[in-house]
């Protein structure tokens, strides 16, 4: 087996210290982020909440369209569902 | 049962080559002791000299090749201790 190489203390503390700092900056930036993303997953279920608000209105509009026939001065005589 | 005889064998099969690695490692990657911390102030002196002095400019492709890698190695780290710190692989789990 190859004996270990003998690595030059500036490239060790240059590794261990890059460590270190990436874990402190994963660190802070996750804490940065982490309101955001909770805002940003509150205004999305408002959202859905309207827009569901919304669907179920617009079906219900539908619904109730669906048995009755919008009168034009044309269409007044006709036979229902002509 | 199986599991039982797979869990020897990843053991037996992992042995020595986990007493390879840590002959390597327990050279190569400990982190630097007390005494070294200055040498490493010393070394990055020494680059800083010699980038003011322009005898970087001198250096082989063969010697700038081998410095890229070697820090390029040293960034992973720093990406490394970013995923430690934040919790996960990929992203940010928000």
């Amino acid at each position: 087996m190859v004996p270990p190489v003998a690595v030059s203390p500036l490239i060790k503390t240059a590794r261990w210290s890059a460590l270190f700092l990436g874990m402190f900056y994963g660190k802070q930036r996750f804490e940065y982020l982490k309101p955001i993303g909770a805002e940003e997953r509150r205004i999305e279920e408002a959202e859905k909440k309207a827009r569901e608000e919304q669907e179920r209105i617009d079906k219900q509009l539908a619904e109730g369209n669906q048995d009755t026939q919008i009168l034009t001065p044309s269409s007044i005589g006709d036979e229902p569902g002509a | 049962m199986a599991s039982v005889s797979s869990l020897v064998a990843a053991v037996t099969y992992s042995k020595p080559r986990l007493a390879t690695f840590w002959h390597y490692a327990r050279v190569e990657l400990v982190p630097p002791s007390p005494a070294e911390i200055p040498k490493a102030i010393e070394g990055a002196t020494n680059i800083m000299k010699a980038f003011q002095s322009g005898r970087l400019g001198q250096t082989t492709v063969k010697d700038a090749f081998r410095n890229g890698l070697v820090a390029t190695e040293v960034m992973m780290w720093f990406y490394i201790g970013e995923c430690i710190g934040k919790g996960g692989i990929v992203g940010y789990d928000v």
